[in-house]
């Protein structure tokens, strides 16, 4: 493949839909998140920095890395150092995998199996942050890796599954063909999956109910004890992009990608419009679970994983196939 | 640059709780700013719970012998730019345990103070009131040009506060 640098691409990598872009959609899907959690718990939530707050997660960023950069004397240094900005830069480029604007970053259609290279990215991120924690010397920070790694382990593998549902209706495991092919979303073909994939998010994001890793009433800060400035920044960052990616995931997979209707010739503006938009619907529906559920124990975190949301999800793939293979296409349903 | 990083400083104080000794009143207010009735969250203030983490350190209570390692200890934790808010009458000065033989006295003994807000224990709105002259000493609004306005008079920790937050 002969390599032409091409401003546009350039353009598309560092500016929209690539790395500005991500990184003002995370910052917004999180000013969001801490609005309505307020407004569910019956408080205003941010209100000082810009209109209705909407700078707050810039101005925290902003801060984080200004401040001083303390590095405790036992820590593996270089670990310590590059994980958080490793594990960052890995969930960025797992979006830009993702079809936005109607086509990834690159401006591919992706290739066959881009669904499972970003599912790996996903993970490695997740080892990342286990390593990021790890490499802390603290036991807090300890722990919270040990949960960390427990966890992920654990719901990947439902995870994986699931993601095989809209694979299998749409016939293929390119991220951009699966989303292009929902004239009839998924979401009506198979709820089951939704329902489980949103659950699967949860687990796989460490939200509520399945914050063990980072329970600030026992584990201070969990893996994050430690960090201090710009290091405590990019963690915030990637588990931030984490919530993004996995709900652009739940918008391509089931609710039918970028795909809206199209006026005035714009098409890469109303499919960004039509992504974003599903996006945030479901960065509130995960948002609403968040503030509404307790947090489970670790034990039962596990227990749910191996002995209901396992079998569920082989259920799930199991009657998707069977629904696919005798009803939907003989009928010429959602194809 | 500066400005952005001190307006970034000044929206986002995220503050530790520390009780040096308190009875529990002040504690107890603290807690009252995270509800729905006060919440501070609106200033982007949040309570987090590792030193690491925290701008502002709010203390409360007369400063024990025992306590007054921990204390260094965590505030040592923090990094710059940091602050330090005595809450209530004893933190600020012993209060009525000044003289007592386990008591070390103010936290001013022990850490640097950049704001005190006495009381016992002091309103939340005093405490959010305490807050703010800290936050606005780190960033005075410029002047508003208003005919007979009474010209307010700097909070005499403005040049301390300022060169540590540069």
């Amino acid at each position: 493949m002969d390599f032409v640098l091409d401003p546009m691409l350039i353009f598309r990598i560092l500016v929209f839909p690539g790395f500005t872009f991500i990184l003002f959609l995370t910052l917004f899907c999180d000013w969001v998140e801490r609005k309505l959690e307020a407004r569910i718990q019956n408080r205003v939530g941010p209100m000082v920095a810009g209109p209705g707050g909407i700078l707050q997660p810039l101005a925290d960023f902003i801060k984080l890395l200004t401040k001083e950069d303390i590095e405790p004397r036992d820590t593996k240094k270089l670990v310590f150092r590059y994980s958080p900005l490793l594990a960052f830069a890995i969930m960025v480029f797992a979006m830009c995998f993702l079809p936005i604007d109607g086509a990834s970053v690159l401006s591919t259609g992706g290739f066959d199996g881009d669904l499972i290279i970003i599912l790996t990215f996903a993970t490695i991120a997740n080892f990342l942050l286990f390593l990021a924690g790890w490499a802390s010397a603290n036991p807090y920070g300890t722990i919270g890796s040990a949960r960390v790694l427990t966890q992920f382990l654990g719901y990947d593998i439902p995870l994986y599954i699931l993601a095989l549902t809209p694979a299998f209706i749409a016939g293929s495991l390119n991220i951009a063909t699966i989303a292009g092919s929902q004239s009839l979303p998924f979401i009506l073909l198979a709820p089951w999956a939704f329902v489980l994939f949103i659950i699967t998010i949860q687990a796989e994001l460490e939200r509520d109910p399945f914050d063990v890793p980072h329970s600030e009433s026992e584990l201070v800060g969990g893996l994050e004890t430690e960090y201090t400035g710009a290091k405590l920044a990019f963690l915030h960052l990637t588990r931030d992009v984490q919530v993004v990616f996995g709900s652009a995931l739940v918008v391509l997979l089931f609710l039918g990608g970028s795909s809206g209707p199209v006026f005035f010739g714009l098409d890469w503006f109303f499919y960004t419009l039509w992504f974003v938009l599903k996006l945030l619907v479901v960065v509130v529906i995960s948002e609403y679970i968040t503030t509404v559920v307790a947090r489970l124990r670790i034990d039962q975190v596990l227990t749910g994983n191996w002995k209901i949301l396992l079998p569920a999800a082989l259920l799930s793939l199991m009657l998707t196939v069977a629904l696919v293979t005798w009803v939907y296409h003989p009928f010429g349903i959602g194809v | 640059m500066t400005d952005t990083k001190t307006w970034a400083r000044v929206k986002s104080p995220w503050v530790l709780h520390f009780n040096s000794g308190a009875c529990n009143g002040c504690d107890i207010e603290i807690v009252a700013l995270l509800t729905p009735k006060y919440d501070v969250e609106r200033f982007g203030i949040k309570l987090e719970p590792s030193p690491r983490h925290a701008d502002v350190l709010l203390v409360t209570g007369a400063v024990t012998h025992q306590c007054a390692e921990r204390l260094k200890r965590v505030y040592d934790q923090m990094p710059q730019p940091k602050f330090v808010v005595a809450i209530g009458a004893c933190a600020c000065s012993g209060g009525v345990f000044e003289g007592n033989y386990s008591v070390v006295g103010g936290v001013d003994k022990v850490v640097p103070v950049s704001a005190y807000i006495p009381g016992c224990p002091p309103r939340p709105e005093a405490i959010i009131d305490g807050v703010v002259k800290l936050l606005s000493a780190i960033n005075p609004p410029k002047q508003k040009k208003q005919a007979g306005a009474p010209k307010a008079e700097p909070a005499p920790i403005v040049e301390e506060v300022k060169q540590n937050a540069q």
